[in-house]
């Protein structure tokens, strides 16, 4: 079947399975390959993509189910002149990344959490992350970028 | 639908069929996705609440009357997987998955909830308690869905508790437990317990409410409930916990639950029988 949905901006169609998986329609015939999977069963947060402004593991997430809807994925962040946006300058800066598997979905969580909580507390962002896992255990980094890009987002406004 | 595709597996959020698809446990001929379907995903508050059976986890956990109404609800939902799985998986879906750990089924037990199952041959309501079966079963029949929840206003004097023990606190339950005690001074009338991943289905622990219910809780009665808890469960050894630890903390996590529950009534009790029913806490970091 064919479905149409919003993907960074922009409407795209593409050819599915009834039973294929958002994240194998992303990487593969869309090419999006920022998205990375890694349980595939819902415990590790790597493929986390924001579906209509909540953030959701694309592994788990039926591909038919987005005709219709937005979806924003790790490529969908960056700015217009191809620079870094200001979470994704956050983890760099902080050194929340070390072999940078879990980066995508750490940081399209932290989108859908500053998104909804522009300013969140310590524990707001430990919850909000619960459901990324870092192998490499860098978290203390990652939640100082958390807070930084929180930090900067509210400056520029 | 399912007429035309017989054998067809409904789909609700996805978060554990899409998984036993993957790992060639479950391999439907076809799927019936109920996300779109409006009618299955509403809440309506009034005498009797009704909750439709899609309603994801994060609309249920960010709705603004039912948290006030029955906490406990909002409080184990809360608890369930990340956001991310939140944010897709369903109360339905949590259900009829029919896993023994689940969360939502413990909060939906002790209130007494029923569910509304809707097939090609009409509509029937059942008891929370008979909806499930065993591990992965239900009483649903192949061509029968669960539509809606529904719960009857709590009384005023209802106090409830749930915890849960996780390995990490995004985990499935090593075990758990949720609480609901109605008090009228220091007489107990009503009493539900429930423990999740200690039985084949999510299991309400009926010999503790009959000890509770009608008297005035002692803290003998509350070492006596803990006691039964553990005799009446019947967990397994896997790969999160073993028989033996799950058994513990059923029996620590019923009276924890009572214990927080009658935390006001201390005080009150103390005055009629001269002596708190409550032990302190030990010292420590309490991790649930």
């Amino acid at each position: 079947m064919e479905i149409n949905f919003v993907l960074n901006g922009s409407e795209v169609t593409a050819a599915v399975e009834a039973h294929q998986r958002l994240i194998d329609v992303l990487r593969r015939p869309l090419g999006h390959t920022g998205t990375k999977e890694g349980c595939g069963e819902g415990e590790c947060g790597a493929c986390t993509v924001i579906i209509d402004g909540r953030a959701i593991n694309s592994c788990l997430y039926p591909a038919p189910e987005v005709e219709g809807k937005k979806v924003t994925t790790i490529e969908g962040l960056q700015t217009i002149d191809n620079k870094l946006s200001i979470i994704q300058q956050a983890f760099v800066d902080q050194g929340g990344i070390q072999c940078g598997f879990c980066t995508p979905g750490m940081i399209m969580s932290t989108k859908a959490l500053l998104d909804d909580n522009p300013d969140p507390t310590e524990e707001e962002i430990r919850a909000a992350l619960v459901g990324n896992l870092c192998r490499c255990t860098g978290y203390v980094q990652i939640i100082d970028a958390v807070k930084s890009a929180a930090g900067k987002l509210k400056e520029k406004q | 639908m399912y007429k035309k595709f017989p054998g067809a597996r409904y789909i609700a959020g996805g978060t554990d069929v899409m998984v036993k698809i993957k790992n060639r446990q479950l391999n439907p001929p076809a799927l019936i996705s109920l996300r779109s379907i409006p009618e299955l995903s509403r809440i309506e508050i009034g005498e009797t609440t009704r909750i439709g059976a899609m309603t994801t986890v994060s609309d249920l956990i960010s709705h603004p009357e039912l948290g006030s109404i029955f906490p406990l609800l909002v409080q184990a939902a809360k608890r369930l997987g990340s956001p991310q799985i939140r944010n897709a998986g369903t109360v339905g879906g949590n259900l009829c998955n029919c896993s023994p750990c689940a969360d939502i089924a413990l909060a939906l037990l002790v209130l007494d909830a029923r569910a509304v199952l809707k097939g090609s041959e009409g509509s029937r309501e059942v008891p929370l308690e008979e909806f499930f079966i065993g591990p992965g079963e239900s009483c649903l029949t192949s061509s029968e869905i669960l539509t809606e929840f529904l719960l009857d206003k709590p009384s005023p004097f209802a106090r409830t508790s749930f915890m849960k023990k996780g390995r990490v606190k995004m985990d499935l339950a090593i075990a758990s437990v949720a609480a609901l005690l109605e008090m009228d001074g220091n007489l107990c009338k009503k009493a539900r317990l429930a423990a999740g991943s200690v039985a084949p289905r999510p299991l309400r622990l009926k010999k503790v409410e009959e000890m509770l219910e009608n008297a005035a809780i002692s803290k003998e009665m509350i070492n006596e409930a803990q006691k039964i808890a553990m005799e009446s469960v019947s967990p397994i050894t896997d790969i999160r916990s073993t028989e033996s630890y799950r058994r513990q903390i059923v029996g620590v996590y019923v009276k924890r639950t009572v214990q927080e529950i009658l935390e006001p009534y201390q005080k009150l009790l103390r005055g009629v029988q001269g002596g708190g029913i409550l032990e302190k806490s030990p010292p420590g970091r309490r991790r649930q």
